[in-house]
């Protein structure tokens, strides 16, 4: 650290810029993206699917793939015995705003292996599908539905998709994107009493209206059930 | 125990010192004035109240383990009279609202508090009940008393327990200070305002604005383009 | 709720006069064959036993549990909105607010984070200290998991101990960092303040006190018959669903991995600390009990050890880039004073990338994933969820169980609403 014995005036006065320790250091040259063996296996088996590879945060492998192939590689990464992926740690999504593309980010762990791998996967703002991996790790159906709530990307093949952290019935959008403003698109106002004039109904899903609602019920008592099972 | 020493120590914490409307004394049963009955029945009512408050915990966050401290044995609200922690609305008098309140939760928060029968209050424990705290953001109610009235508002983030038993200590007061008389105005209620917003839009448009630090938080993070970009899979209707 | 109504058949004969009787015969269903019936329960938001504001519709065939659907987002704070127009150092106060019930560890785990982005080194010292922070944390968040599951469990006196050493260690806390719970206790490049003149004293104390505590819990719980009865064999789950579900932290070790974020990917120097993880075997709720108590136990060796090897030296990192200056430089001196303003309004910035950053939680893998895009706010704050993805796998658990074991099961995974909805 040579700034360290120079006078902290100096330094504060060329305003925020990154110390030299804080530039990354370029990857080093031949390929030490390459150093992890499940992404030197991947750009063999995929070679189209697999987009580029980088190291980010020092060790931390990233590889970004085609979102048409994403089920075809994280199967492969999951069920394959040298790589075996099993614990699918982590399911979001990275808006840069801009028009830049949306980013889907698998984190993966190997239990068996140590090894920790990063997946990306780039879709355009005009198509935000991708193939849901609930199928490959349940673990990723929660995890979906938030990236679904709050990005707006649909997962196909999903059992499940509907909102889980917002209502059901949210009206203002996709909250996580970068164009959606903090404090929401309406006014307090108007937020509150949409939040109160909420129909009972709402507070259920279809699936379970259909037991709530059993056909055996006379028709008179039905709506009655509705509003009695909502109360907490 | 002289009559008046008695009235006034009644009316000393009111609100509005009951002697001050009315005014006209009809006899020992009151027309609508305080009497010597009347003061020295709601002193035992009040007395009797205040003193076997049962709060409905409606805790949601951090707050609500604050209130779960207070409630064990190192606090032990169990003094004043609350040990017992009613979960149902329906058998209690003081809700606590601890921690923050969606408004996801904003309908709940209004049943339980519709449920509740009179006399009731409410007590809004800690920054995020109160004014919606460092929250400022689209999915947080901006203090609960723009959906329900409030009867204390502690400060802190948490408050300690100390400060929620002080609070329930005003709510105490306050009860100390209630008269007959003026029960009806009190504990007026308008059966068709339940499940509605207790503030007006233009109220809740004053209450809700953002203020000091939050103000400055419009600027996104980024060095990117901020500008609005078209989405064609937004779902805004 | 589906409810049928019975319909008695009554047969007037008209030779009885007024006297009703029924036919002979058999009356056509008094009992109603309720086996097809499935009832719709609804329990939460508000509900004392779903330990937060936790919505669970449960379709039920008499008392037993056919399906759950559990509804969350009732305590939804848009906390990862809010980082994103925040400096890295004013993101921390959002962090213990997530979780409440170990503050210290979501701190640390964000500042661990920061500087793994940056590519900063901490102090020894502060290394120490963080591991002494988040281990008293672990304990912390523990005693509240067992003393509110043993009030589900019908038990209030565990409950009762659990808070007494629970206030010691808000004590603690208030000691180092002057609030009971939002501690807010770390800064980018070390913590904001030393530790006080005797707070490792205090430490000590609990140390000496805490687990005689906690053997007397353990007596009253462990052997317990009607604890057995209500936690043996319910809500198990096998180790290769628990991996498939995504579980971690005490709830996959229960059911036999030994996957410790401490041990496997280890950070701060864990390696060298003399511990074990406790593993189970039949994954039921018994085991998670088991697997958290002896996690306490665990805990307190760490502690001191932590304590006996806390070096000398600085905390906070020396460079100017990060660390704020001394206050009392600050009040005396101009250059001191600008440097301070600087760094506040200016924020640090943080070279481009992105970092996942994993440390084990007290209620499984806790992660932080950092985006930036080279300013001094992320581009996205992400908080790998445990308890989210822990409470996602209750439909599989509650199958097939009893309402009351339902109630159970969901005390046993251990979650915060906080950290779920964030
Ligand atoms: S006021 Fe503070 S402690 Fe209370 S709920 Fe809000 S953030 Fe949590």
């Amino acid at each position: 650290m040579s700034d360290q014995q120079k006078n902290p005036f100096e330094i504060v006065e060329r305003g925020p810029a990154f110390s030299d320790r804080l530039e990354v250091a370029p990857p080093p040259a031949g390929g030490a993206e390459d150093a992890h063996p499940s992404v030197a296996a991947l750009r063999e088996r995929f070679p189209d699917a697999v987009r580029r590879a980088e190291v980010s945060a020092g060790d931390q492998h990233v590889v970004y793939v085609d979102p048409d192939a994403n089920l075809e590689v994280l199967g492969f990464l999951k069920t394959d015995d040298a790589h075996h992926y099993d614990l699918l740690v982590d399911v979001t999504a990275v808006d840069y705003g801009g028009g830049l593309p949306l980013q889907v980010v698998y984190q993966l762990w190997s239990i068996p292996h140590r090894r920790a791998l990063r997946v990306k996967c780039e879709l355009p703002l005009e198509r935000l599908h991708i193939r849901s991996v609930t199928g490959l790790w349940n673990s990723a159906n929660w995890l979906e539905r938030e990236v679904f709530d709050l990005f707006g990307i649909t997962f196909e093949g999903h059992p499940d998709l509907r909102r889980i952290l917002m209502p059901e019935n949210y009206a203002e959008g996709h909250p996580l994107r970068k164009d959606f403003p903090l404090r929401g698109r309406f006014s307090r106002a108007e937020q509150t009493r949409r939040a109160l004039s909420q129909d009972p109904k709402d507070y259920y899903i279809p699936e379970e209206l259909e037991v709530g609602g059993a056909p055996s019920l006379p028709e008179a008592l039905r709506p009655r059930t509705l509003e009695d099972g909502s109360e907490g | 125990m002289g009559l008046n020493r008695d009235a006034q120590g009644e009316a000393g914490a009111a609100v509005t010192p009951a002697g001050a409307h009315g005014g006209h004394r009809g006899g020992l049963f009151g027309g609508g004035g305080p009497t010597f009955l009347t003061t020295k029945l709601d002193f035992i009512i009040n007395w009797g109240r205040r003193n076997s408050l049962w709060p409905m915990p409606f805790g949601t966050a951090c707050c609500a383990i604050e209130m779960m401290a207070s409630a064990a044995s190192d606090y032990d609200l169990a003094r004043f009279g609350m040990e017992r922690m009613s979960f149902s609305p329906r058998q209690a008098d003081v809700l606590i609202c601890a921690g923050r309140v969606p408004y996801k939760l904003a309908p709940v928060l209004r049943r339980i508090w519709d449920q509740m029968s009179q006399p009731k209050w409410a007590v809004s424990m800690g920054a995020c009940a109160s004014s919606g705290g460092i929250f400022d953001a689209y999915s947080m109610v901006q203090g609960i008393d723009t959906i329900i009235p409030v009867d204390v508002y502690i400060p802190g983030c948490p408050p300690r327990p100390e400060a929620l038993i002080y609070g329930l200590m005003m709510i105490q007061e306050k009860i100390r200070g209630e008269t007959m008389d003026r029960r009806v105005e009190l504990r007026a209620e308008d059966p068709y305002a339940a499940g509605a917003p207790r503030a007006t839009p233009e109220e809740i448009a004053g209450l809700t604005g953002p203020f000091g630090n939050s103000t400055h938080q419009n600027q996104g993070s980024g060095r990117g383009p901020k500008d609005r970009v078209h989405r064609p899979a937004d779902r805004i209707v | 709720m589906a409810t049928k109504t019975v319909e008695f058949q009554v047969t007037r004969n008209p030779e009885a006069g007024m006297d009703f009787r029924p036919a002979a015969g058999p009356i056509a269903p008094v009992e109603p064959d309720l086996d097809s019936e499935h009832m719709l329960i609804n329990i939460g938001p508000q509900h004392p036993a779903t330990h937060g504001v936790l919505r669970l519709v449960c379709e039920l065939d008499g008392e037993t549990v056919v399906r759950v659907i559990p509804h969350i987002g009732y305590l939804h704070s848009s906390f990862e909105k809010l980082g994103e127009y925040r400096h890295w150092n004013q993101i921390v106060p959002l962090t213990d607010r997530m979780d409440y019930l170990a503050p210290l560890i979501y701190n640390c785990a964000f500042a661990m984070a920061v500087e793994k982005l940056m590519g900063i080194e901490v102090t020894e010292r502060c290394k120490v200290v963080r591991v002494i922070c988040m281990e008293m944390d672990r304990i912390f968040s523990h005693l509240l998991w067992l003393g509110t599951t043993a009030i589900d469990i019908g038990a209030f006196t565990p409950f009762l101990y659990a808070f007494q050493q629970r206030e010691k260690i808000y004590r603690l806390h208030e000691a180092y960092t002057g609030a009971r719970i939002t501690t807010s206790a770390t800064r980018i490049g070390g913590m904001m303040a030393d530790l006080p003149e005797g707070w490792t004293d205090g430490l000590k104390a609990f140390l000496d006190d805490f687990p005689k505590t906690l053997d007397e819990i353990d007596r009253l719980l462990t052997t317990n018959a009607i604890h057995i009865g209500r936690t043996q064999g319910v809500g198990a789950i096998s180790a290769e669903d628990a991996v498939n579900y995504g579980f971690t932290g005490p709830n996959l070790r229960a059911s036999g991995v030994p996957y410790d974020v401490r041990k496997d990917r280890p950070y701060y120097d864990y390696e060298t600390y003399d511990f074990e993880v406790p593993i189970g075997e039949h994954g039921d709720c018994y085991d998670r009990y088991l697997v958290r108590m002896e996690e306490m136990r665990q805990s307190v060796r760490i502690l001191r050890q932590a304590l006996e090897r806390l070096p000398d030296g600085p905390i906070n990192v020396e460079d100017p880039h990060i660390s704020l200056p001394d206050k009392t430089d600050c009040m005396s001196d101009m250059e001191s004073m600008i440097h301070h303003f600087k760094l506040i309004t200016d924020g640090i910035p943080a070279p481009p990338g992105d970092c996942y950053f994993p440390v084990e939680g007290s209620k499984g893998e806790l992660g932080m994933y950092l985006v930036s895009d080279g300013g001094p706010k992320p581009v996205r704050w992400r908080v790998r969820p445990p308890s989210f993805v822990n409470l996602s796998v209750i439909p599989k658990l509650a199958e097939g169980h009893m309402v009351s074991d339902l109630i159970v099961i969901n005390a046993s995974l251990d979650i915060v609403l906080g950290e779920i909805d964030r």
